[in-house]
């Protein structure tokens, strides 16, 4: 059972914000749309609630089987949080969470004391029962954000949607959220979709994280599969940081321009030279603040800079000076092509 | 040592205006509340509630009631259709909204009298069924309609315009209709504007001079509004009446401009937030 | 604070879907939208031009030349040519004051520069009464020294002054307060003196603000008719205005004259609202949306 968008084309203009997007989220499963601006990831979040509709015919969405591809939104049953919040200013918080609840239709509506309770157990799984009577002025931003996932989850939402939830706090704000959601969405199980263009927050939430670049799917695996293995120099370039070297290749008879990338933790600094796969290099800067170092380098056969990560012991029993020449051993290399720029 | 302003003529600039404002609006503002001072209380109350004082106070205030509610809703009406919807002609009648700031009030008050008359353009569809406009306190009630019909328009506008497309998105992804997010989401949001501009609109009207004395029959106790009154007891040269009244119009002026305030107040309170 | 200005930034267009209402609901609303207008503005604007020639071109011509209208058409511009320079210079002033600077009491201000707006026209007239008239403060002196306020050219340009007060400082205060100071700032640190500040600095940012209260001030005191009708006397051909003139001759049964002089005062409104919308225009090419020009 699952939540499926298949064959999404949207334009905006001339601009083509998502061309032929397929995907599938199983059920319960949180799933990250990563992408830098302009990749057509929060128009993806959009036509799944009903907000954009896609421009081709043969679009479909499908929640559990159910074809909503031209449902409006206030059908659909799908929560989204908004990143501004979008919290009702005129309605306290306990009346944003049970508005979903008040405007069911008369036949549907639950009765006043059941939506009283609803909303006071939602105010308990988000941890704001002393908010309850509380206007949106009078909260934090991420007390408003909570507030905004309860009343999305009031209405019991067959699909959760998340549009950048956490891009308007603060960085210690944003961290705790992180956690919290993550908590969150293994007491309740709700499939969720968040959108996010910051990647450390959707490779240590997410159970499975899509990457978005110029209206398509990248690749989309659990965090580890992309970080480790990514299928695209874009991707690659993209997650973490990433050394990259000039490596023309010659396939048969042509010579094809390549870039290699190397993670700044795959790089080992020694002073001898060890085997075939050693460079030399020269340093530039040490910088050892922080939990670990980080050297800058310069290779002296291409003159090429890059950095290398060593652990605070590896920095200790090294010390690199400045100006020192060394060596330096590649690992985990991948060599992608240059047919695209990034 | 001495405290100087990085920027220069405070004091020649503060000193002209309050010399500028005493001069033109405050002294003679004061001379109202100073003659009614030299009044007795028998004088006062005999010129502000004789029976044709009272009828005036009535109607004056009845009609301007109901006229600022016709503006409340169609100028909602208006406001909304202006901001929300694209048609042809819709730059014009933007403009137009202004005609009744623009117009000069006698100018409006012939036109309406004549285009109301029960020969008139709009008059006469109103005739056969007996009901007269032009000459009546339903005349009145047009001139005043007309009167205040920018101020809930142009109060509500700018904060329709600048209405949160998110928030209605979200009352859709909650589950509600058009109709519902309109009910319980932005008319209670366009409160504070609505009541402003319905408090602008009323206050004009009140004090409304130039349009109505021409669509009305003037017919003391029966059609006179209060400025009409206080102009006829100006032209007995009974300048302790009309000054009695004046002071009562002004007094509720002025608790209007103070609720008019209050309201921008808490408005702006309720828009100050992301 | 103030009562809202007229001015506001152009909107933008919705995008269709969730939140925009089916379509015949739009006609609908639309189509109320025009009716309403279209009975209480357009109609009556209509009527004025038409009910001028109703006695055909020969009397409208013969109207406008007639001595008297003359001479009310003078004077009005005569009123409007003092009363508008006057009230700019204080709203400037004014508005330097209260936009540039701090200072207790402000929002007192700001209220009574407002008033005269929340006053009846009549009141206002009364006032100048009661302070200018034979039995006011200043009668007696005003009598000694054979100087004719009320009922006379004077008295009406104080009355116009009270009603059109607060226009050009209205719409300059939210402006110049939305300004700020920091501009001005910058430009003494760099050694401008006040003056210099105030042109080459101030008055460029304010200039359509500027021409939008002007146009609104002489609106409105080419038009009065309540205050001025108080303090004029009537007096024909000697303190009768465009709109005094307009009753004289409605009055009179001339309700086709009437109407002559009125097309020229609704062609003044036509002007006006059209200037107004183009400033609208430039202003908000100066500001763009999003940014709010007034309270």
């Amino acid at each position: 059972m699952s939540v499926e968008v298949r064959n999404i084309t949207k334009k905006f203009g001339k601009f083509a914000a998502l061309d032929d997007v397929s995907l599938k989220i199983n059920s319960g499963e949180l799933i990250a749309l990563l992408g830098p601006s302009g990749s057509g990831k929060t128009t993806l979040l959009r036509i799944i609630a009903g907000l954009e509709f896609p421009d081709n015919a043969g679009a479909q969405v499908l929640f559990y089987g159910e074809d909503v591809t031209g449902a409006p939104a206030h059908k659909r049953r799908a929560g989204f949080a908004f990143q501004h919040y979008a919290l009702f200013r005129h309605l306290d918080v306990f009346e944003n969470i049970a508005f979903g609840l008040r405007v069911r239709p008369f036949l549907t509506r639950p009765r006043e004391s059941e939506i009283r309770e609803r909303v006071e157990k939602l105010l308990k799984l988000v941890q704001l029962e002393s908010l309850a009577k509380r206007f949106p002025s009078q909260i934090s931003g991420g007390q408003r954000q909570r507030v905004a996932l309860a009343r999305a989850l009031a209405v019991e939402p067959r699909v959760l949607l998340l549009d950048e939830p956490f891009g308007a706090l603060d960085a210690k704000v944003r961290k705790d959220l992180r956690q919290w959601l993550r908590q969150l969405h293994r007491e309740i199980h709700v499939t969720t979709l968040f959108v996010t263009h910051d990647q450390e927050e959707a490779l240590e939430v997410a159970d499975r994280v899509a990457i978005l670049r110029g209206g398509r799917i990248e690749q989309i695996g659990t965090p580890a599969e992309i970080y480790d293995h990514p299928a695209t120099r874009f991707v690659h370039d993209f997650l973490g940081n990433v050394n990259s070297f000039a490596a023309p290749r010659t396939v048969g008879e042509q010579s094809v321009s390549s870039t290699a990338f190397v993670r700044p933790h795959d790089i080992r600094v020694v002073r001898e030279l060890a085997g075939e796969a050693t460079l030399k290099a020269r340093v530039k800067r040490c910088n050892a603040v922080g939990p670990v170092a980080n050297l800058e380098l310069e290779r002296l056969d291409t003159g090429e800079p890059f950095t290398v990560q060593l652990s605070k012991e590896q920095f200790r029993e090294l010390r690199p000076q400045p100006g020192e020449e060394v060596f330096v051993e590649l690992q985990n290399v991948k060599i992608f092509p240059d047919d695209y720029s990034i | 040592m001495k405290k100087f302003d990085v920027l220069p003529g405070f004091k020649l600039t503060l000193g002209c205006t309050l010399f500028y404002l005493g001069l033109i609006v405050l002294i003679p503002l004061a001379a109202t509340f100073g003659k009614t001072a030299s009044l007795s209380w028998e004088q006062f109350w005999h010129a502000v509630a004789s029976p044709a004082a009272l009828a005036a106070f009535r109607l004056s205030f009845g009609v301007s009631f109901f006229a600022a509610l016709v503006n409340l809703v169609f100028g909602l009406l208006v406001a909304w259709v202006l901001v929300r919807y694209q048609f042809w002609g819709r730059r014009l009648m933007d403009a137009l909204v202004d005609l009744p700031f623009a117009l000069p009030t006698a100018v409006a008050g012939i036109s309406l009298a004549a285009v109301y008359a029960q020969n008139g353009w709009v008059g006469r569809w109103f005739a056969p069924f007996g009901i007269k406009i032009s000459y009546t306190s339903l005349g009145i009630f047009v001139a005043l309609t007309f009167i205040g019909l920018p101020f809930v328009v142009r109060t509500v506008q700018p904060v329709l315009e600048e209405f949160d497309v998110e928030i209605e998105e979200a009352a859709a992804t909650l589950g509600a209709n058009r109709w519902k997010t309109f009910w319980r989401v932005i008319l209670p949001m366009v409160m504070p504007a609505l009541l402003t501009g319905f408090a602008l609109a009323f206050a004009r009207a009140l004090g409304e001079y130039g349009s109505v004395v021409f669509i009305s029959s003037n017919i003391p106790m029966k059609s006179q509004i209060v400025p009409l009154l206080i102009m006829n007891k100006l032209n007995q040269f009974d300048y302790a009446g009309a000054t009695a009244l004046a002071v009562v119009m002004l007094v509720i002026s002025f608790l209007f401009l103070f609720a008019i305030n209050y309201l921008q107040w808490r408005s702006s309170r309720h828009r100050a937030q992301p | 604070m103030q009562a809202p200005s007229t001015f506001h930034a152009p909107r933008h267009v919705r995008r269709c879907g969730p939140t925009t209402e089916p379509l015949f609901v739009r006609w609908l609303l639309i189509a109320a939208a025009l009716v309403f207008l279209g009975l209480f503005l357009v109609v009556p604007l209509v009527a004025v031009f038409v009910g001028a020639f109703a006695k055909g071109a020969g009397h409208y011509f013969h109207t406008l030349s007639d001595p008297m209208t003359v001479s009310a058409i003078k004077l009005t511009l005569l009123t409007a040519a003092i009363v508008v320079p006057l009230n700019c210079v204080f709203g400037v002033v004014a508005a330097w004051a209260i936009a540039k600077f701090d200072f207790p009491f402000k929002n007192i201000l700001t209220t009574l520069i407002d008033l005269p707006f929340s006053v009846s026209p009549v009141i206002a007239g009364l006032i100048y009464v009661l302070v200018f008239g034979a039995q006011g403060w200043f009668g007696p002196w005003l009598i000694a020294h054979n100087i004719r306020i009320i009922y006379a050219v004077p008295g009406i340009v104080l009355a116009t002054l009270f009603v059109t007060f607060p226009f050009v400082a209205r719409e300059l205060i939210p402006l110049m307060q939305a300004q700020g100071r920091t501009e001005e700032e910058a430009a003494r640190v760099l050694g401008a003196s006040g003056w210099q500040t105030f042109w080459r600095v101030t008055l460029p940012n304010i200039k359509w603000g500027l021409l939008y209260g002007v146009i609104l001030c002489n609106a409105r005191a080419m038009g009065e008719f309540g205050a001025v009708s108080v303090v004029s006397g009537h007096i024909q051909g000697v303190t009768d205005t465009m709109p005094l003139h307009i009753e004289v001759l409605y009055q009179g049964y001339d309700s086709a004259g009437a109407f002559a002089v009125a097309s020229l005062l609704a062609f003044l409104a036509l002007v006006t609202i059209a200037l107004k919308a183009w400033v609208e225009g430039k202003g908000a090419a100066l500001h763009p949306p999003g940014e709010k020009i007034s309270t």
